[in-house]
C-alpha cells in the first residue's frame, strides 16, 4: 500500500472517533459526560481486537476489546446489520456496572467488517446507592443492573422489552435513558463515517491498511522498548477504607521488547468495592502506557502485544466474583494506574533518550462525590461533583505539574464551572480553589490540588444527600519521582452548623478557607450522608508528585509560587530553604545559602543518630 | 562512560569497573545491577504536617528519604508503613 494512502486512512480512521466523541457529548445531558468526559469510543476490527482507540477513559480501551470479543462468541450467529449489544458486567468485561459499553457491529455489504464501542458513567444504574459508586455495597448483587451481553437494538430498532427493562431498574429513568441515546446516537456516526470511509477507498484497500495500522503499532512499541535499558522497576500504594489498609504492589520487568507487570504481593479482594476485576486492572495497566510510552504511535493491538500481566485472582486487582466493584475506577483501578506510571517513569528516567518523558504521579485519588435529591426546580437531580476530573499534574524531568492539570488516564477529563453545577443542584458553593501546598514538592513541584466547600441552597427538602467514596486521605497517593515528595492527600469534612452565623446575620462573613469555617469539622469518607440546614462540605484534593531534591529548585520560582500563594511562607523555607525577604518580594539569597546548608547538614546530623 | 539511572542517579564505568554515582557528586554507592538503597542514607519521619497543613496523613505513614552519602542529595523518597521493605529498582543493561 502507498504510505499517502495509508496516512490517509490512519488519520480518517482517528476522525471517526473524534467526530463519534463530539456526537456523545452533543447528545448527552448528563454533567459527567459533557463536562467531566468520563466518556470513550474507540473502532475494533471485525475480531474485536482494538484498531483505533479513541480519547476519554483510557482503561477502556482494552475493556472494551473484551467485550466485543464476548459479544462475538455468545452471539454468534445472531449479530445483524443494525445491531448495539448492550455489556456492563464487570467480571465479563466492563469496569464497573454503571460504565455502560455499547457495542455496535458494523457491517459492509452484509459483512461484518468492524466494531465501535464507546461507554458513559450513566446517571444512575440501580445500586444501593445512587449514582454508580455504591460504597454500602459488599457483592456485585448489590450494585446495580448488571449484563454480560444483551441485544438492545436489533437491526435499526430498539428493543422496547429491553430497554423498559433497563429503565425499569435505575433511578431518574430519563436521563438513563438519554445516556443510552447518546451512545446510540454515537454509534450510528462511527458506523456511517466508517462505511464512508470504506465506501471511497474499498474494503480491501481500507482491511489492509487497518492490518499495517496494527503491525505499525507492535512495530514501533517494541523498537521503544529496545531503546530502552533492561531492568527491574517497584512501586507500592496503599488505599485506606473505613480503617482498612490494602495495598496495589508492582514489579515491572522490562526484557529486549517485553514488558510485564507482576501485581503478586498486592491484598487480598476486599469486602468494599474498591476492587477490580480481571479486565479492569488490565485496561487499568494500559492507561498509563498509551501516554507515556505510546504518545506517537496509534493506541491499537499492536501494542498490547509485548505486554504481559500476572494478577493473582482473589486480590485486589483481580477480584472474584461476587466480590464488589463498583468503587474500581477510583479505587484499584487509579492504584494500578499510578503504580505503572511510577514504573514506566522510572525506567524513562534510566534513558538518555527518554529521561524528559518521565513525570511523578497525576491525580493519585479521586474526590468520589455524588449528590442526589430533589432540586430546586421541583425535580430529581442525581450527579457527580466533576471537581474530581480537576486533577493534577505531576512534576515532570523538565517542568512543574500543571496546577489543576487533569490526569494521566484520561487526557481531556476537565471539571464543570461552579454555575453549572449550582445550576443542577441546589447548592451553593463558598469557595473553590488550588490548595496551598498541595503539590508535592521538588526540584520541579507537582500542580496543585484543589478544594471547595459548598452549602445547601433553595433546597425544597432544605439540602441534599451525597454518596461519598474516599480513599487516598490517610495516605498520599501521588508519588514523586527521583527525590521529589508526595502529594498531599485528600480530605471530607462534613462541616456541622457551619451557616448559623450567617442565617442569623447576613452580613457575617463568608468562610473563605476551611480554617474559617466555624463549624464542627466531622471527617469522613465512605456512606451517604445529609447536607442539610446550616452545614457544609468541605472537599479537598490531591496534588500532583514532585520532581528531584527540592533544595535545587529555582529559588525564583519558589518565590513565584510563593507570590501566587501555590507555596506558603513556611515550606519555601522549611522544604525548599528559600528565605525571602519581609514583604516575599524578594529571595534573601545570603539567607538562602545558609539555610540551604543547614538543612542539607540536618540530613546527615539524622544519620548519625 | 555514564549514563541516567534516574533522576538523581547515573550509571559510570570507569577502568572496568560500573559503579552506580550520586549524579550531583560522583560519590559511589553500589555496583551496577546491584540494590543502590542500602549505601544510601536513610531518614524516615511521620508524613503528617511534612510539607504542609494539607498532609493530614495517619500516624503510622513515614516518608523515607534516601540520600546521598556524599553530598546529602536527596535521591529518592517512599511513602512506607514501619518494616515495609525498600522498593527495589534494578538497571540490568
Amino acid at each position: 500500500m502507498d504510505p499517502i494512502t495509508f496516512e490517509i486512512i490512519r488519520h480518517r480512521l482517528y476522525r471517526v472517533v473524534e467526530e463519534a466523541v463530539i456526537t456523545l457529548k452533543h447528545v448527552s445531558g448528563s454533567a459527567i459526560t459533557n463536562e467531566g468526559h468520563d466518556l470513550m469510543v474507540s473502532l475494533y476490527r471485525a475480531d474485536g481486537s482494538l484498531l483505533m482507540g479513541g480519547v476519554g477513559f483510557l482503561h477502556h480501551l482494552t475493556s472494551a476489546a473484551e467485550a466485543c470479543k464476548h459479544i462475538i462468541r455468545t452471539f454468534a450467529g445472531n449479530i445483524q446489520e443494525g445491531d448495539v449489544f448492550l455489556l456492563n458486567d464487570p467480571y465479563t468485561a466492563a469496569l464497573h456496572t454503571s460504565d455502560i459499553y455499547l457495542v455496535h457491529p458494523i457491517h459492509h455489504k452484509k459483512k461484518l467488517v468492524a466494531w465501535s464501542a464507546c461507554f458513559v458513567h450513566v446517571y444512575d444504574i440501580g445500586a444501593m446507592n445512587p449514582g454508580g459508586f455504591s460504597p454500602e455495597s459488599r457483592d456485585i448483587y448489590t450494585e446495580g443492573f448488571s449484563s454480560p451481553g444483551i441485544k438492545l437494538v436489533e437491526k435499526g430498532a430498539v428493543r422496547k422489552d429491553v430497554m423498559a427493562l433497563l429503565l425499569n431498574m435505575v433511578r431518574s429513568p430519563e436521563m438513563v435513558a438519554l445516556d443510552i441515546s447518546s451512545m446510540i446516537a454515537c454509534g450510528n456516526v462511527a458506523r456511517e463515517r466508517m462505511l464512508a470511509l470504506i465506501d471511497k477507498y474499498g474494503f480491501k484497500t481500507v482491511d489492509q491498511a487497518c492490518r499495517s495500522l496494527i503491525d505499525q503499532s507492535e512495530t514501533l512499541l517494541r523498537a521503544r522498548l529496545k531503546e530502552l535499558p533492561d531492568g527491574r522497576w517497584e512501586a507500592r500504594q496503599f488505599l485506606d477504607v473505613q480503617g482498612e489498609v490494602y495495598r496495589v504492589t508492582l514489579a515491572m520487568t522490562k526484557k529486549k521488547d517485553t514488558l510485564t507487570f507482576d501485581f503478586t504481593g498486592s491484598s487480598p479482594q476486599s469486602p468494599y468495592g474498591v476492587n477490580c476485576s480481571y479486565w479492569a486492572g488490565w485496561g487499568a495497566l494500559f492507561a498509563p502506557i498509551f501516554p507515556l510510552l505510546c504518545y506517537d504511535i496509534t493506541w491499537n493491538e499492536g501494542m498490547i502485544r509485548p505486554i504481559t500481566m500476572i494478577a493473582p485472582e482473589g486480590t485486589i486487582v483481580n477480584a472474584k466474583r461476587p466480590a464488589p466493584v463498583s468503587i474500581a475506577t477510583v479505587g484499584a483501578i487509579q492504584s494500578v494506574n499510578n503504580v505503572a506510571c511510577t514504573c514506566i517513569a522510572k525506567m524513562l528516567s534510566a534513558s538518555e533518550k527518554y529521561k524528559d518523558e518521565a513525570t511523578a504521579v497525576w491525580h493519585g485519588s479521586h474526590v468520589a462525590i455524588f449528590l442526589f435529591g430533589k432540586n430546586q426546580k421541583g425535580g430529581e437531580s442525581i450527579g457527580i461533583m466533576t471537581e474530581t476530573f480537576g486533577g493534577a499534574g505531576g512534576a515532570r524531568a523538565f517542568a512543574d505539574g500543571i496546577d489543576l492539570g487533569g490526569e494521566i488516564p484520561n487526557p481531556i477529563s476537565r471539571m464543570a464551572n461552579v454555575e453549572t453545577v449550582e445550576a443542577n443542584f441546589p447548592i451553593r458553593y463558598l469557595f473553590r480553589r488550588r490548595t496551598q501546598d498541595s503539590g508535592g514538592a521538588g526540584r520541579f513541584r507537582g500542580g496543585a490540588g484543589g478544594e471547595y466547600a459548598i452549602v445547601p441552597h433553595d433546597a425544597p427538602d432544605g439540602g441534599i444527600h451525597f454518596v461519598v467514596s474516599g480513599k487516598g486521605i490517610q495516605y498520599p497517593m501521588s508519588e514523586g519521582l527521583g527525590g521529589g515528595y508526595p502529594a498531599s492527600p485528600c480530605s471530607y469534612q462534613w462541616v456541622h452548623n457551619n451557616e448559623a452565623d450567617r442565617a442569623r446575620n447576613v452580613d457575617a462573613k463568608f468562610a473563605q478557607s476551611v480554617d474559617e469555617m466555624p463549624g464542627r469539622k466531622e471527617p469522613i469518607s465512605w456512606g451517604v450522608f445529609p447536607l442539610m440546614g446550616e452545614d457544609s462540605l468541605f472537599v479537598r484534593w490531591n496534588g500532583g508528585g514532585g520532581y528531584g531534591d527540592p533544595l535545587v529548585r529555582d529559588p525564583a520560582a519558589v518565590l513565584a509560587d510563593v507570590q501566587a500563594r501555590v507555596v506558603s511562607r513556611e515550606i519555601a523555607d522549611r522544604i525548599y530553604g528559600v528565605v525571602l525577604n519581609g514583604e516575599a518580594s524578594a529571595v534573601d539569597e545570603p539567607a538562602t545559602r545558609a539555610q540551604r546548608k543547614a538543612l542539607r547538614a540536618a540530613r546527615f546530623a539524622k544519620a548519625a543518630e | 562512560m555514564t549514563r541516567p539511572l534516574s533522576a538523581t542517579l547515573d550509571r559510570r564505568e570507569s577502568a572496568g569497573t560500573r559503579s552506580i554515582c550520586c549524579t550531583a557528586c560522583g560519590h559511589a554507592l553500589a555496583a551496577a545491577g546491584h540494590p543502590w538503597k542500602p549505601a544510601a542514607t536513610v531518614r524516615e519521619r511521620p508524613m503528617a504536617g511534612i510539607a504542609g497543613a494539607p498532609y493530614s496523613t495517619g500516624p503510622r505513614v513515614q516518608l523515607r528519604e534516601f540520600f546521598c552519602p556524599g553530598c546529602a542529595a536527596l535521591l529518592d523518597t517512599e511513602t512506607a508503613l514501619p518494616g515495609d521493605p525498600f522498593l527495589t529498582d534494578i538497571v540490568r543493561a
